[in-house]
């Protein structure tokens, strides 16, 4: 039976009891769920929920250790991606498996059956304009990859995978990275997918809205099992959020009103290059006083990152001054900055925030070991930072098997609150926070913001780089958005809206009523 | 893969156990053993006989220990100089050329009291033997601290700094002492003047005192990697330099540290070579042997996983086994070479085992429960 005579509704992909277990973890318990052509089926869940795993499976790169696939109602057997590939799935991960030296038609086109030896680029090309034409994708077929934002890329990759005859499409969290224009045109682009009768399975983590604004039917995992199948129409963020914390979740934050106090952090016209050379970001000038939360919100590689290292001490600056509690912190090094009262949570918390092969208590010891609190004569006291440790992890509620366990056995929101709670505990006077609930579940968003809240309370200044403007919005008292280096305004927190800030984000003057 | 009804499959270990560790190595060894008794059975000789001969020599004989143990601190020497960089994540393959370094300084001294001049002379040892030392560790650092200033500043590729430093120190060495050379021996022969008798170094029941020295800088490291702020900067940069910037370490400081200090420990295994190995007393003429014998100290380092007391029984074999199979070589009459053979049978399985370290391999019995539509790797 040839693909091509399935009707809409009819079940194209379907999962019955997939179980998948990995040493010490069941990452799939008996998993049931039905794909049917043209339906956009989310798949919601927190990390650690199974997510990943069951993406994996479906793609053919792990084999379920129990339960059995059926594509097109016949059992299948996937060996490796290729098997999958073969029949019509396509996999867009979250992570970018494109050739950045090489242009937008030779990443398509890479891999495919087609191309053959010679290649026949412009066949290849009036082919892949006319599918993106159809879906809505506006690309430049020869521009470099590495020209484009992320959200071309995605689309890109959304293309390669059309391109190579996908009949049903998998997505790793396929808005993370985008700006809310990105979101919508490939929200869109989605909408028109299904109605081609594709099937589309997006697999999202956190961003609930988006989950109700495109998808027909949710599946939500937890700890492995699907725990709720329904229609999305009826279906509300309260009713999702529960069904995937297990508990309700309040997602309103408060913004904490504090009275303002001195200023801590001082920017003058900072400027600092990024690896390649150009300016990352440039004349950048800003406050902080003390109990205030300074949010900077951006799509990710606009120089956001750039200047949280800059601060930290992480990066050479090319102008401007810094100045910490009224003293001239420009030139100071990343060690002295620490010692000053600088706390610095970086993006990645597994390549720089922890050292995965260290016990808990030797991670907890990067922030501590210069320090003489847990030193004598260039001894470090380990007996004392594993207590250290232990508070840490009951004040924090760390699941761990205790202070002596691996940081790569932490799950990532676990991982998380480790670093938190290891910069906290130093009373940090500025704490600058990179995208600090990134790729972290609902719960474990919530632990972070309300921690932030608790420093700001305290009289900390903060620093927030979030790529989630709600977030941003909702817990600043001044949100600055960040476009190819530059602030493009600075609003007092309650005067900023999504719209405007949302425009300015993607490089766009809002219209003003 | 399956075998019968079995299914074999390769599995990623979480963690290893130090007692899974020290089986792993051991099975290397046995394995090792095994594939070389080959070697015997093809030149005709039993492998029981080949072995006895081999282990007698060099564990359990009165001129063959000795021998062992000389080597063994030298390997260990070597072994300390490159665990250090190691463990920052960095190569040091220049230990070569650090230990010609120490020997030129340790020579250095001798011939600023005239020892060349008038080889009959005294000099009190105690004056004489610490300066050696300290002559040998500071030559040896300081030719470790140009690869690790040129690694830290200009991030050049630390393999080919120290690989190509170790020509330099080698050329050097034979300028000063061969034909013409500032340290040549008045007799000739290519080698440098004699180490005056009384400076050659204590014997303690017949092993000389470095020893202890060398045992010391094990234990000494050992601590100072599981205590010290020090060790832990450098096990921090190894392990993510990343990480290690970001919680405030300078990455230059600690490279040209490690390797200075990694440095300086190989040139005093040059001190130990030859000034305090029975014997040897001089920069001997095939001087190149004993750099050649520095590459060892990678080989245990590896096998040790950088740490500096599971690297001592390890460089203990590697010593017994070069010494004893050059002395079984010639008791057996084989043809030469028998000693390279043993170590490079040795290294291969040594290595190819430390596979085992980071994967398993698992049996799967058949399930009958789940009929097929099992995937097979």
């Amino acid at each position: 039976m040839s693909l091509d005579t399935l009707m809409r509704g009819d079940s194209v992909l379907e999962a019955r009891g997939i179980t998948k277990r990995f040493p010490g973890v069941l990452a799939n318990d008996a998993i049931n769920f039905n794909i049917k052509v043209g339906e956009i089926h989310a798949v919601l869940g927190e990390n650690g929920a199974g997510k990943t795993t069951l993406m994996n499976i479906l793609f053919g790169m792990y084999q379920p250790d129990e339960g059995e696939l059926f594509f097109n109602g016949k059992k299948v057997d996937f060996k490796s991606p290729l098997d999958a590939i073969k029949l019509g799935i396509g996999m867009v991960h979250q992570k970018r498996k494109l050739i950045t030296a090489h242009n937008v038609i030779e990443n398509i086109i890479l891999g495919h059956p087609l191309a053959g030896t010679i290649l026949n680029i412009n066949r290849a090309k009036e082919d892949v304009s006319k599918l993106s034409e159809q879906y809505g994708f506006k690309i430049d077929l020869m521009a470099k990859v590495w020209q484009l934002s992320e959200g071309q890329k995605q689309s890109v990759e959304i293309i390669k995978a059309l391109y190579r005859g996908a009949k049903v499409l998998i997505l790793d969290e396929p808005t993370s990275a985008l700006s809310p224009p990105e979101t919508k045109s490939l929200l869109a682009s989605i909408k028109s997918m299904s109605n081609s009768n594709l099937a589309v399975v997006p697999f999202i983590t956190h961003k609930l809205p988006i989950v109700l604004a495109i998808s027909d039917t949710v599946t939500v995992l937890r700890r492995g099992k699907v725990t709720a199948h329904f229609e999305t129409k009826g279906a509300t963020e309260k009713s999702l959020a529960r069904s995937m914390v297990g508990r309700d979740v309040i997602n309103d934050l408060e913004r904490v009103q504090v009275g303002r106090g001195k200023p801590i952090l001082q920017v003058n016209t900072l400027s600092a290059r990024s690896e390649k050379g150009p300016l990352a970001f440039k004349g950048v000038s800003f406050t902080i006083h003390e109990g205030e939360i300074f949010g900077i919100t951006g799509v990710s590689g606009n120089g956001q990152e750039e200047l949280a290292e800059a601060l930290a001490g992480l990066r050479k600056v090319v102008g401007g001054s810094v100045f910490l509690d009224g003293q001239d912190i420009t030139n100071s090094s990343c060690l002295e900055r620490w010692q000053k009262g600088v706390g610095y949570i970086p993006a990645e918390r597994n390549d720089v925030g922890s050292i995965g092969d260290f016990s808990l208590t030797e991670n907890v010891a990067m922030n501590y070991f210069y320090d003489d609190q847990y030193t004598t004569g260039g001894i470090i006291r380990y007996n004392e930072l594993r207590t250290l440790t232990e508070d840490l992890i009951s004040e924090y509620g760390v699941a761990t098997p205790g202070p002596d366990t691996t940081a790569k056995s932490l799950s990532g929101g676990n991982l998380q609150k480790l670093i938190l709670a290891r910069v906290f505990a130093r009373k940090p006077r500025l704490i600058i926070a990179c995208l600090p609930t990134q790729g972290l579940d609902v719960g474990a968003s919530e632990f972070v913001q309300n921690k932030l809240l608790q420093a700001k309370k305290d009289g900390a200044a903060i620093l927030l780089i979030s790529g989630d403007i709600e977030e941003a919005l909702s817990l600043s008292d001044w949100v600055a958005p960040i476009y190819e280096g530059e602030f493009k305004d600075i609003f007092a927190g309650e005067d900023a809206t999504l719209e405007i800030v949302g425009a300015w984000m993607a490089g766009v003057k809002p219209k003003v009523d | 893969m399956k075998i019968g009804s079995y299914e074999l499959k390769l599995e990623k270990r979480e963690h290893l156990t130090r007692l899974k560790a020290t089986l792993i190595s051991t099975f290397s060894i046995i394995c090792a053993l095994l594939l070389f008794s080959l070697i015997f059975v093809n030149a005709g000789i039993s492998p029981i006989t080949g072995f006895q001969e081999i282990f007698s020599f060099a564990f359990a004989n009165r001129h063959g220990l000795p021998l062992t143990i000389n080597r063994s601190i030298f390997i260990l020497l070597c072994t300390s100089a490159f665990i250090i960089p190691f463990r920052a994540g960095l190569w040091n393959i220049g230990m070569a050329g650090q230990m010609y370094a120490g020997a030129l300084g340790a020579f250095a001294v001798l011939y600023a009291f005239g020892a060349r001049v008038d080889p009959g002379m005294y000099i009190s040892p105690f004056i004489g033997i610490p300066l050696m030392m300290l002559a040998s560790g500071i030559a040896g650092g300081v030719i470790g601290a140009i690869a690790g200033y040129i690694k830290g500043r200009f991030n050049v590729n630390e393999i080919v700094i120290t690989m190509m430093i170790n020509f330099i120190a080698f050329w050097l060495v034979s300028f000063m002492i061969k034909e013409g050379g500032p340290f040549m021996n008045p007799v000739g022969r290519s080698e440098s003047f004699d180490l005056p008798v009384s400076l050659r170094a204590p014997l303690v029941m017949g092993v000389p005192f470095t020893l202890i020295v060398a045992l010391l800088i094990s234990f000494t490291l050992h601590w100072v990697f599981s205590k010290t702020r020090i060790g832990y900067q450098i096990k921090a940069y190894g392990l993510n330099p990343a990480a290690a910037k970001y919680a405030g370490m300078n990455p230059f400081k600690i490279t040209l540290m490690v390797f200075a200090a990694g440095g300086a420990i190989a040139g005093l295994a040059a001190y130990h070579m030859f000034a305090a190995v029975p014997g040897v007393y001089k920069i001997a003429r095939n001087y190149v042997d004993f750099g050649d014998l520095t590459f060892y100290g990678i080989i245990s380092g590896l096998i040790a996983n950088g740490n500096p007391l599971a690297a001592i029984p390890i460089v203990l074999l590697f010593g017994g086994l070069t010494n004893g199979g050059r002395f079984a070589q010639g008791r057996l009459e084989m043809g030469f070479g028998v000693d390279f053979a043993l170590l490079g049978i040795m290294m291969i399985t040594m290595v190819a085992f430390q596979f085992f370290y980071r994967y398993k391999i698992v049996w799967i019995k058949p399930n009958k429960e789940i009929p097929d539509g099992r995937v097979i790797l």
